[in-house]
């Protein structure tokens, strides 16, 4: 199947229920409802190359650059994808322990305090070039450091060990 | 009765519940830790026997009750790090009821299953069964430590064995304890050897040399000669035991992590890259066995080196004695200050040394794709990339490493300095007895004496390391391992009945593999198990080979849940015939014999006979004594699945699996292979996954699973009638066939 790019403003985004759009293209005025957006890249290239796809997964078209599309449809868009994807930034550290090689995390994020736990730091610390690193739990929940280095002294004393 | 909950209920949730639903109604809640707008809160679900509460701040009264005959669907709709409990109303339309993150999500799933399960049959206490079986997962946890545990019944590792790092060690070290005693009584004896010319030296100083007697100084040569000799020729010995303790200790330690490595379960290879447990097998044992034997052995000889001279400076002059250390606390404090700075950095670095290990395990092994990608360049810059993060983070540690053992070394020559300073002032005024030769063998007595200051201080460096290593090797060592706890086993095979009971099963629980399976396949079925890309097909054969254990639900064989029956015994009656057989660099012939012990040259040859593939063995020239390459190289594919069947063949299973066993070869070959399968098959259960549905044509029932779900199950015949996806599949086969029977004709013609 041939990929069909958004590129621009042809298109008009509607938010239907938190993490459901619909799709309406101006020029052929066909609408597709009830669509669901998906980041191709969720990790490095955030608001790039998204794929607009059906309840059945299928997929019905791919943004290129949310930025382009016109202001109504990017904050549908980005709104959108906002209640799909949570992955909490984490602003600071608040407390690390570990007993018997599991570590509890508690960390202030952007969505609130939240502590979790570790398995295996090995794994579950991953450092990217950038300085940003990406956490996940031993529920498989997510969690970014936007750049660890910008992190005060403190939660960088804690986190540095474990990079 | 305390109320079945992921984590405790808010009583102020409860109690609302309570009034809502009535008390006597309420089953079990679900908490989630999200709010609706998706920070971080509470929010939860009380289900009763014929509706449910939902708590949350986005509702009006801040709860809302659904009932269940209102629910034409409940579902857990996992997004990505977070998941939604919604249900589908009479009208078609979906509501968000609670929001949670992957904690709940499992508990939500099996409360899904619950709410449908009673809009169809009215509540009953059985239907409850799935919910129960969640939460019995949930809270295995080991009553002693709280560790995490994969089932109730499984032992906790980490009470199971000492729970101190170096305390495991130790039973490697104890079976060498003998021939490490011996080296450390011929150290001390070396070290109380290698302090006597010092003594000797002052003697010479103060005496012999005043009096001139040519007799005496010869005697005192030859005496240290002989010294020399003994000291040197035990040294010598004590050197060659020391070896073999150590080789005897890291084998061992070698052979217990692979032997670990292999009953770990499939979840820590999903984590675990093969690089990493390489490394941790190579590298960091010879880590540890250094400094096994620098504790063992040279910190012994140090303290005792340091006891005796500490003695022998007292009992010459206790008063340059003290002198000589005065530097000893600023040592200790630079020493701890060291240890802690440096430690993180080591875990690092071995962070560093594992990709690199990584990368090796990654291209080395497919080289024939970097080459026919032109790829050298980028993996050669991938692999320099990652040497230069080794290095830069080596750099790193060895400039603290410079640094400290350098300061240290200087307040300890300081020491020196003073006795110089003030033990010569003292040796000219004549104050407290310091002749020139107790001055001369001090001087000589403070260099040895501070050899084990310094050693004892940049242990520190060494232990670190040794702690990242250890840290690794113990993350093996203590890893759960496949749980194997049942203790069923039987001389007759097993007869093949396999059922699932409610099987719900996640890699992680970002997304859900298979969701509610319930299947029967009786003794001597052939099944067909059909499906897209993607499905979960493979997941199911999966958990009947007991790779993954941690699934909810029940699969029973022979009517014995699966996880009740001996591990080893269970697999031996299971012939598994993977798409991508795995060949070992072995002979042809071990290749087939493949875990089975002792085994007749001319079963072997009988197996190969079924499974078609001693025609073109005996073709070789070497025929069964062949040595396959790595991986099976020397080999095609198809030759390599005909082996791999003749595995099959001479394990004479109870189930048969064959999994997309024909999907990569072609025509001609895929009817030999089919071949070997009808004759293999005859009387087993088997189980086959199959694109080509024409493999499929001994089948007597068909699965057909979609999205982790089945969706058909039956005859062949019966589904084909339905007209369902099973339908759907054959007709698109039959018509790609077609095409390809008309285009190769158009070629033919």
């Amino acid at each position: 199947m041939i990929l069909r790019y958004i590129d621009g403003p042809e298109v008009r985004f509607t938010v239907k229920d938190k993490i459901f759009v619909d799709m309406e293209f101006y020029h052929t005025g066909e609408v597709f409802r009830d669509m669901e957006l998906r980041r191709m890249f969720p990790v490095s290239g955030k608001n790039k190359y998204i794929a607009v796809v059906d309840g059945e997964g299928n997929e019905q078209a791919m943004i290129r650059d949310v930025d382009n599309l016109d202001k109504y449809s990017r904050e549908a868009v980005l709104s959108c994808l906002e209640e799909y994807y949570m992955m909490p930034r984490i602003l600071k550290f608040v407390n690390m322990s570990d007993k018997f090689k599991i570590w509890m995390w508690t960390a202030e994020t952007d969505k609130g305090t939240v502590t979790f736990e570790i398995r295996n730091h090995l794994t579950a610390v991953k450092p990217l070039y950038d300085n940003r690193v990406l956490i996940k739990d031993a529920n498989d929940n997510r969690y970014e450091i936007p750049d660890y280095t910008k992190l005060d002294k403190k939660s960088r004393k804690m986190l540095i060990p474990n990079l | 009765m305390k109320l079945m909950s992921n984590i405790p209920i808010d009583d102020k949730y409860l109690n609302s519940a309570k009034e809502i639903l009535g008390e006597d109604n309420i089953l079990f809640a679900v908490v989630g830790d999200l709010e609706m707008k998706g920070s971080y809160g509470s929010s939860a679900m009380v289900f009763g026997r014929d509706a449910l509460v939902a708590f949350d701040n986005s509702y009006e009264n801040g709860c809302i009750r659904i009932e269940y005959e209102n629910v034409i669907r409940a579902k857990v709709k996992r997004m990505y790090g977070n998941a939604m409990f919604r249900v589908k109303d009479t009208d078609g339309k979906w509501h968000n009821v609670i929001r949670f993150s992957y904690a709940a999500a499992d508990i939500g799933d099996a409360a899904a299953i619950f709410v449908e399960n009673v809009r169809d049959e009215g509540y009953s206490d059985s239907l409850l069964d799935v919910v129960k079986s969640t939460y019995e997962k949930m809270r295995c946890f080991c009553p002693k430590c709280g560790r995490k545990l994969q089932s109730p019944d499984s032992p906790c590792i980490n009470c199971q064995g000492k729970s101190k790092m170096f305390s495991k060690l130790i039973q490697y070290i104890a079976p060498q304890k003998w021939n490490l005693l011996l080296c450390i009584v011929l150290s001390a004896f070396t070290t109380g050897l290698s302090l006597v010319p010092t003594y000797i030296t002052s003697v010479l100083v103060d005496d012999i040399l005043p009096s001139g007697s040519m007799k005496r100084l010869v005697q005192v040569v030859v005496f240290l000669a002989v010294l020399y000799i003994v000291q040197y020729t035990v040294t010598g010995v004590r050197q060659y035991r020391l070896r073999l303790a150590s080789d005897s200790i890291i084998t061992g330690l070698k052979k217990d992590i692979f032997a670990k490595a292999q009953y770990l379960p499939m979840k820590f290879y999903d984590k675990s890259s093969t690089g990493s447990v390489i490394n941790r097998i190579n590298s960091d044992t010879a880590t540890v066995q250094g400094f096994i034997m620098k504790i063992s052995q040279e910190a012994i000889v140090q303290f005792f080196t340091m006891v005796g001279i500490i003695v022998i400076m007292f009992s010459l002059n206790w008063q340059l004695a003290l002198l000589a250390l005065c530097p000893i606390p600023i040592v200790v404090f630079i020493a701890r200050r060291f240890g802690k700075i440096v430690a993180p950095k080591y875990r690092r670095l071995w962070r560093r040394s594992s990709s690199i290990s990584t990368m090796l395990t990654d291209s080395i092994p497919g080289i024939r794709v970097i080459k026919a990608f032109s790829n050298e360049k980028s993996v050669i810059n991938k692999f320099n990339r990652y040497c230069d993060e080794w290095k830069k983070e080596d750099c790193q540690t060895g400039l603290y490493a410079a640094i400290f053992p350098t300061l240290i070394t200087f307040f300890v020559t300081c020491g020196s300095l003073l006795i110089w300073g003030v033990g010569g002032s003292w040796t000219i005024s004549g104050e407290f007895g310091v002749s020139a030769g107790i001055l001369v063998s001090f001087i000589t007595y403070a260099t040895q004496f501070y050899n084990p200051v310094n050693f004892f201080a940049n242990l520190g460096d060494s232990y670190e390391n040794a702690v990242a290593s250890i840290e690794k090797i113990l993350d093996i060592i203590d890893a759960e391992p496949e749980q194997d706890f049942g203790d069923f086993k039987s001389e007759e095979p097993l007869q093949g009945k396999i059922e699932f009971r409610n099987v719900n099963f996640s890699f992680d629980r970002s997304k859900k593999v298979l969701s509610n399976i319930n299947l029967t396949i009786e003794p001597g079925d052939t099944v067909g198990i059909v499906g897209t890309t993607g499905s979960g097909k493979s997941t199911l054969i999966n958990l009947i080979m007991r790779y993954y254990d941690d699934y909810e639900g029940e699969i029973f064989v022979d009517g014995k849940n699966i996880r009740d029956i001996d591990m080893a015994y269970f697999r031996s009656q299971i012939g598994f015939v993977q798409q991508e057989p795995l060949m070992f660099r072995d002979t042809v012939y071990k290749n087939i014999a493949y875990g089975c012990g002792d085994v007749h040259v001319e079963e072997v040859l009988h197996a190969a006979q079924i499974a078609n593939a001693h025609t073109f063995i005996s073709k070789m020239p070497d025929a069964y004594d062949t040595v396959l390459g790595e991986r099976g190289v020397g080999l095609s594919g198809g030759e390599k699945q005909r082996v791999s069947i003749a595995r099959a063949v001479l394990k004479n299973p109870g189930i048969l699996i064959f999994d997309e066993a024909t999907a990569a070869v072609d025509s001609e070959t895929e009817f030999l292979i089919q071949g070997a399968i009808e004759r293999l098959i005859r009387g087993r259960t088997t189980i086959m996954i199959a694109h080509r549905l024409s493999t499929l044509r001994k089948a007597n029932k068909i699965v057909v699973v979609d999205k982790g779900e089945i969706i058909e199950c039956g005859p062949p015949e019966e589904l084909m009638k339905k007209k369902g996806k099973y339908y759907k599949l054959v007709q698109i086969q039959s018509m790609s066939e077609q095409l390809l029977k008309e285009k190769q004709s158009e070629n033919f013609e």
